[in-house]
């Protein structure tokens, strides 16, 4: 009997180990798709001449919140690229599927990229639309994905508060009643980057959508430069998106190696090349230097400076009963 | 527009002045030049104060002129911001719907679902990793012997009355908890969880049936006749233990190997627990090599081996306390003082071929028993005792018949329709022999038969999935009985038999 089960077990194994086909599975958040798609590619490529072994890499994109959530309650994913630290921190913590201390594993707190919020306008710009202030107008209808369920949407919102703070002399109250009143002009609040993006452009709908700066440039490929324009604010937010290994996962699933490599070679010239060419901010000067033409110069706060960092921004800004729950009503 | 309209007017009243008044001075001109020119000078001023008129007219007409392009821009501007507004909140409108839909479509996603069909009640959560499942079987039978001298209790029982409890935990753990009320012993007949690694690698630990018997493995409710053949008389029954099984090469080859606690020969109460240290192994290899074939008349062809090996040690658990007829009377039993004790191996070629409404299923059982006497005279002999059973069904309306699933009528019972259900004609032949050996030192022929042969025909009607009757009748004979006095194989048994089936 015990023969048998150990000859079954044995088979399985060894059947296992002659496929040579590794999977992976890349959960995201919303606006990475196209980046991913090429980044895959040439990791695939590069992953089959070091070791042999192909390697098919699945990806799965939503609001970087929600994405978070699914893994925790079992999205066995391989490794996580979400829209900010808060997320996979809260996969640390609630999941307990990879160490607190992640970020300090790759370089750049793990963030292999930046990017910042820009804002997408329509073409000529007919409500003249140059700063935040312009934002909190009346008759200026403004779209944005929810904070509460988007990455993106919380850069968004501390982008806007950081620039009241600095316009009101960091008047807490008048920062507030900043955000209040342009959070009053978005009349549709969508779950992820990705829908604001259809709500904007293809639905027609809003003057300005507040955007990731790759996402706005990429609705420009997308939809036509005689379409829409991008206007970069005066003071924006650098969002620092990071990128993680789901270890028990990995462990599991046997990719632990695969789901590292993946991830460091995001820093590799080719991987930050990609990057750049999906319109991320590139750490590599050499590879920034290159792309600099597509990047308009923005002052940029970070939220460790401004906010004392994600925990305590999440907690007081995002939460529920916090800050975006009493400002916006529905 | 009546501000338009009204501005029209005025304009036209206003050109209709400028000409009088252009009219009027070329007319007063000329007469005006023939006067003598004393009048000249008061004439000029006339004229340039008329002049003035027509510069100031003019004007006014040029002024209203612009203010009616004004009004009528602004207007347009208006007419257009509205249109603007209105189509924005249309847009939005339509968008909050789109995401509103969205939102149920994710919602729908992760609601857990409820389901309750002919296959019973079940709740799954959204991802189906999770399931449970509340099904049953009630069947009601009646059985009326004939010519038996009284021998045999004719009358109505509760066969079955099984509440089942089955379901799925993390996706591969599958289990199942099914107790018996029928008969006069509430019993746990199924109490097992079923690791799912794969379809070909399972891993079934718990309470259920040992794999051996073909007929034997077919489910209680999906049976030919209402009670199983003479050959499952020398299977096993439910056993405790670990069992190891799986289908390869998607349903062509079947396995199961597992190790048991021990089962007598068929014993239809069955024990939670074991009494000793010996433990059996059982296991069954079955082939179905068109089963996935596009070779129809071959696809329902299935045949295989079971079999079984424990060595009892002086135990009168391990021996059975006597093999039944179709009506459930013990036609043979071992006398008192009798234990197992010894090696006990079973092994049973069996096979099926279904095609259609057709189906028919045979099956050959050896069990070799080493059993001892524990009072005088103290011997030991090693019984084999042999069975085998063919049985045929046909669909007579056509639905096509299967192993171990009932049939399913195109047309469910219902008269209003001119709906009778499905009709299923059944046949059975069956033999047991037991071991010459055995008597007289281990059992008495005036007690028991040495063999019985029985046949059986009767008639199912499966009204819908769920409600089943049947009807049948049994006739066995027996042989090597000696004994005078009225026993159950003393004469021939004659015995009709009923069931209506709940089974969901």
């Amino acid at each position: 009997m015990k023969t048998l089960l150990t000859i079954l077990l044995a088979s399985s194994l060894v059947a296992a180990a002659g496929a040579r086909e590794v999977k992976l599975l890349n959960v995201s958040y919303d606006p990475t798709r196209e980046l991913y798609q090429e980044y895959n590619a040439a990791f695939a490529k590069y992953w089959k001449a070091k070791t042999g072994d192909d390697v098919m890499i699945s990806q799965s994109h939503g609001g970087s919140g929600k994405q978070a959530q699914s893994v925790i309650n079992g999205l066995e994913a391989d490794v996580v690229t979400l829209a900010l630290a808060y997320d996979i921190d809260a996969i640390a913590r609630q999941g307990k599927l990879l160490p607190a201390d992640w970020q300090k594993r790759l370089p750049d707190n793990s963030t292999p990229y930046t990017s910042t919020i820009v804002f997408l306008v329509r073409k000529g710009n007919p409500k003249h639309i140059k700063d935040w202030d312009d934002l909190a107008k009346p008759g200026v209808s403004v779209i944005t994905p929810n904070p509460k369920t988007s990455g993106g949407a919380r850069w968004t919102f501390l982008a806007a508060y950081a620039y009241a703070l600095a316009t009101y002399g960091q008047d807490d109250a008048k920062s507030l009643d900043f955000v209040t009143r342009l959070y009053k002009n978005v009349p549709v609040l969508d779950s992820g980057a990705r829908g604001s993006t259809i709500t904007f452009a293809q639905r027609g709908i809003g003057d300005v959508l507040l955007a990731w700066e790759n996402e706005a440039h990429l609705a420009l490929k997308e939809f036509g430069a005689d379409k829409f324009e991008i206007v970069s604010p005066s003071l924006s937010i650098r969002a620092e998106p990071p990128v993680a290994m789901v270890d028990k996962n990995a462990k599991r699933h046997g990719t632990l190696a695969v789901a590292q490599a993946y991830l460091e070679y995001l820093y590799s010239d080719e991987g930050q090349e990609i990057a750049a060419k999906n319109f991320y901010r590139p750490r590599s000067r050499k590879i920034a230097a290159r792309y600099a033409n597509q990047f308009n110069p923005v002052k940029l706060v970070t939220i460790g400076e401004e906010f004392g960092g994600w925990e305590k921004a999440q907690q007081r800004f995002f939460s529920d009963g916090g800050v975006f729950d009493h400002i916006y009503q529905p | 527009m009546s501000r338009i309209g009204e501005s029209n007017k005025t304009n036209m009243k206003l050109n209709q002045l400028i000409l009088a008044a252009v009219v009027g001075v070329l007319f007063v001109f000329p007469a005006w030049a023939a006067d003598d020119s004393a009048t000249n000078s008061s004439e000029a001023a006339e004229i340039e104060a008329l002049k003035k008129q027509v510069q100031e007219l003019d004007q006014k007409v040029r002024a209203l002129e612009r203010q009616r392009e004004s009004e009528q821009e602004a207007a347009a501007n208006t007419n257009q911001e509205q249109i603007q507004e209105l189509d924005q909140k249309v847009r939005i409108l339509a968008r909050q719907h789109e995401l509103d839909q969205e939102d149920a479509a994710a919602a729908a996603k992760t609601r857990p679902r409820l389901k309750l069909d002919a296959s019973g009640f079940t709740l799954s959560s959204a991802d189906t990793n999770f399931v449970i499942s509340l099904q049953g079987v009630l069947q009601e039978d009646s059985r009326t012997f004939f010519a038996d001298h009284n021998i045999a209790n004719s009358g109505f029982l509760l066969r079955r009355a099984r509440p089942i409890i089955s379901g799925t935990v993390f996706r591969d753990f599958d289990f199942n908890f099914t107790p018996d009320f029928g008969g006069n012993t509430a019993q746990i007949v199924d109490a097992y969880l079923n690791y799912r690694y794969r379809p070909e690698l399972q891993l079934e630990a718990g309470k259920f049936k040992s794999p051996v018997g073909l007929e034997h493995l077919v489910a209680d409710r999906n049976t030919l006749f209402n009670e199983r053949s003479l050959v499952t008389d020398l299977m096993p029954n439910r056993d405790l233990g670990v069992e190891l099984h799986g289908d390869l090469f998607g349903g062509a080859v079947s396995y199961a190997a597992g190790i048991f606690n021990g089962a007598p020969d068929y014993n239809g109460t069955t024990v939670n627990a074991d009494s000793d240290n010996d433990k059996a192994f059982a296991g069954r290899l079955f082939f179905q090599p068109w089963k996935t074939s596009d070779v129809d008349w071959l696809r329902g062809l299935g045949f295989g081996a079971g079999g079984s090996y424990e060595s009892d040690r002086n135990g009168a658990s391990g021996l059975t306390p006597g093999y039944t007829t179709d009506g459930q009377q013990k036609f043979f039993v071992y006398t008192n003082g009798i234990a197992a004790n010894g090696q006990h191996w079973r092994i049973s070629p069996q096979g099926y071929y279904y095609y259609g409404p057709f189906g028919i299923l045979g099956e050959y059982v050896i069990s070799d028993q080493q059993v001892s006497r524990t009072t005088a005279p103290l011997t030991s002999a090693d019984l084999q005792h042999t069975a085998w059973e063919v049985a045929a069904s046909w669909v007579l309306t056509g639905e096509d018949a299967s192993y171990n699933s009932a049939v399913t009528p195109r047309h469910p019972f219902d008269p209003r329709a001119g709906h009778w259900g499905a009709w299923q004609v059944v046949g059975r032949y069956e033999e047991l022999d037991i071991d010459n050996s055995a008597f007289p030192t281990f059992a008495s022929s005036t007690a028991s038969a040495s063999s019985a042969h029985a046949w059986s025909a009767g008639l199912n009607w499966y009204l819908n999935r769920n409600v089943r009757v049947n009807a049948s009748f049994s006739h066995t004979v027996f042989s090597g009985y000696t004994g005078t006095s009225p026993a159950v194989p003393a004469q021939t048994e004659n015995v009709f038999f009923t069931r209506i089936q709940l089974a969901f």
